[in-house]
């Protein structure tokens, strides 16, 4: 039969057949072990496949009815499309890259929505502590009971003081207190950081009403006497989760304040500019967290002196600012 | 009939993803039925993966009840958003709840999937779905308002995808990313460079190819596909031949095609009939006469 008397098409798809079959091996390779694995041969022609078989797509629509070849190459294409545009990033680099340039950047970018969260929780913690001088019932109306541990205005000096400094440290080395505030406050973190997200108020109330509670509850134990004792006991821990909430509560801020004041951007356009540096606050806030129920796990149980506390609490505290302060800085 | 056309081609826009090479490309979105069972899958196969291993090490008697207990609640935070980050890293864009369902996140401007986009889609999922979940669960009957307050934010948050064309959560709105089926391709052979088409037993001139267009074209290759099928029963087969017959008869009536066809030749008939039409309304096309269907005329005289 004369090559002349085959449809234009079909010769079409006779001469590049062989190649849409090589690239449809070389991309099920990519999808099973990943382009970085490829030799080197694979990967260009992996890509230079992929671009001829994008040109035989827009020529095809053009000069070719036949359904079989349109939908395959169609198929073809979005497939190679799918492993030539994939993140080319493995998990380890993106850890590296996350904690020694992008994280303490974005830290210093958004320095004002952080400070924002702290004002917040101060404020809270102000507001809450005159209440509970202005009437100690006060307590009862904002500190959930269940968070409290039977510590309240009622309970007897001695009793609070056995709490701050445990008698016996093996016996709630991790215990269920402790597993419960770890899950309280990282709650309270990625609700602020969400409800931010959608409205700025949400956010700023709840990590008001965080600080109002530890307001309330530092103000108890200053009306015992146990104020320095409490804030030690508070240190070691509450230094890196609390500012972890107040972090999750500026990425949040930071989320609300782009959709009533987008700028020059679009409202969606700016949401997902400001979430460049927000999502990196939650996850830096998600690993204070992690710290900080570690630091509560062992190290609260384990020191026992009030002044070695407070130097663990809030050298801790110092690290994170040289972290955020000083990394990541390239050279101008 | 407005109404109908417009609907139609906003669906051809949703599923159009046009990459650096500025070839659009056809990406089916999947449904939220489709998303909501890989998301199940995950969740099925992350719990039961992390109270196996707790089983393992209580079994082993590896640990204190209490150290048990610590594993235990942080498992419970590793299956959750690392989970789901590392694998859509690893997996570029799967987890393994969706490689089962064959589906896949991609960007939504049709550039490269980014870290910053897999890691944001599921910080929000945290924020959407499972706080608000678990809080639904955890809850119990004393404090009915706050469950009421998580079940409609929960019913609020599923509601989204529903809405939008794209089928994308908030997460995947901040993100900029959808979630599509990963199509498969099947490449079938050529009905014009067949062995049945090389020899040609009926010709037709061109008056007999100028009334339908590439729907009916494209219909009559499923048909001359579904003729390779073999392995039919009795009752199937002689449907499918009184089905042939019909379109043949109507194809002659339709193109007043003269000539008597012979009941062994009527697949022969069609298959000449699929490339002579073919040919002819590929060289049109390539003169700028595309012919929809075979209403091309009469829309053309109305314009």
């Amino acid at each position: 039969m004369e090559q002349s008397d085959v449809l234009r098409s079909a010769r079409f798809r006779q001469e590049r057949e062989a190649d849409w079959k090589r690239l449809e091996t070389l991309v099920s390779t990519a999808e099973k072990s990943g382009v970085q694995r490829m030799g080197f041969a694979a990967a260009r022609d992996l890509a230079a496949l992929y671009r001829q078989a994008t040109t035989s797509l827009a020529i095809a629509r053009e000069i070719s009815l036949d359904k079989a070849l349109l939908d395959y190459l169609e198929a073809l294409t979005a497939r190679a499309y799918l492993s030539v545009y994939a993140p080319q990033e493995r998990v380890g680099s993106v850890f590296n890259r996350f904690f020694r340039a992008s994280a303490p950047q974005a830290m210093r970018r958004s320095a004002l929505y952080i400070l924002a969260g702290f004002v917040c929780m101060g404020l809270g913690v102000l507001v809450g502590y005159l209440l509970y001088f202005e009437n100690a019932a006060w307590y009862y109306v904002f500190m959930p009971p269940e968070m409290a541990g039977g510590r309240g205005p009622d309970a007897s000096t001695e009793f609070l003081r056995s709490v701050i400094y445990d008698d016996d440290p093996e016996a709630s080395g991790l215990g269920a207190f402790a597993t419960y505030l770890f899950s309280h406050n990282t709650r309270i973190a990625i609700f602020v950081f969400g409800l931010g997200a959608f409205l700025c108020f949400p956010a700023v109330l709840l990590t008001f009403y965080n600080g109002l509670i530890l307001g309330g509850f530092f103000a108890l134990h200053v009306d015992r006497g146990l104020g320095v004792d409490l804030g030690g006991w508070l240190s070691v821990h509450g230094v890196t989760e609390l500012s972890a909430i107040c972090i999750a509560c500026g990425g949040g801020l930071m989320l609300g304040v782009a959709v009533p004041f987008p700028g020059q951007r679009s409202r969606a356009e700016a949401l997902r500019h400001a979430g460049r540096d927000a999502v990196k606050l939650a996850l830096v806030a998600a690993l204070m967290l992690i710290v900080a129920a570690a630091l509560e796990g062992f190290a609260r149980q384990l020191i026992q002196d009030s002044g070695t506390r407070y130097i663990v609490g809030w050298g801790v505290g110092f690290l994170w600012l040289l972290w955020f302060t000083l990394s990541g800085r390239t050279a101008k | 009939m407005i109404f109908r056309r417009r609907k139609t081609r906003d669906s051809i826009d949703v599923n159009r993803v046009i990459p650096p090479e500025g070839v659009p490309l056809n990406l089916n979105i999947s449904g939220v039925g489709v998303r909501l069972g890989a998301q199940i899958t995950d969740i099925i196969i992350t719990t039961i993966t992390a109270v196996a291993l707790v089983v393992l090490l209580w079994a082993l008697d590896a640990t204190e009840p209490d150290t048990l207990m610590a594993i235990g609640a942080l498992l419970f935070f590793v299956i959750r958003i690392p989970y789901y980050v590392i694998s859509e890293i690893t997996w570029y864009g799967q987890t393994l709840g969706k490689r089962f369902l064959k589906i896949k996140v991609v960007s939504h401007n049709g550039g490269t999937l980014t870290t910053h986009s897999i890691v944001l889609r599921n910080l929000m999922k945290e924020a959407e779905i499972f706080l608000p979940g678990t809080l639904l669960i955890t809850l119990d009957q004393t404090t009915p308002v706050y469950s009421w307050l998580a079940l409609g934010w929960v019913v609020c948050v599923l509601l989204v995808p529903v809405l939008d064309r794209h089928r994308r959560r908030l997460g995947d709105m901040i993100a900029g990313t959808h979630v599509i089926h990963l199509p498969e391709p099947v490449l079938l052979s050529d009905l014009a460079s067949d062995n049945r088409s090389r020899e040609k037993h009926f010709a037709f001139l061109a008056h007999h190819l100028d009334h339908y267009g590439i729907f009916e074209l494209q219909t009559l290759e499923d048909v001359l596909r579904s003729v390779e099928r073999r392995h039919l029963s009795p009752q199937a087969y002689r449907n499918r031949q009184n089905t042939i017959k019909t379109i043949v008869e109507k194809i002659r009536g339709k193109i007043s095609y003269a000539d008597a066809v012979m009941e062994t030749d009527y697949i022969q008939f069609l298959s000449d009939f699929y490339n002579a039409q073919r040919a002819h309304l590929e060289q049109r096309q390539l003169f700028g006469d595309r012919r929809q269907d075979k209403h091309h005329n009469t829309t053309n005289d109305q314009k």
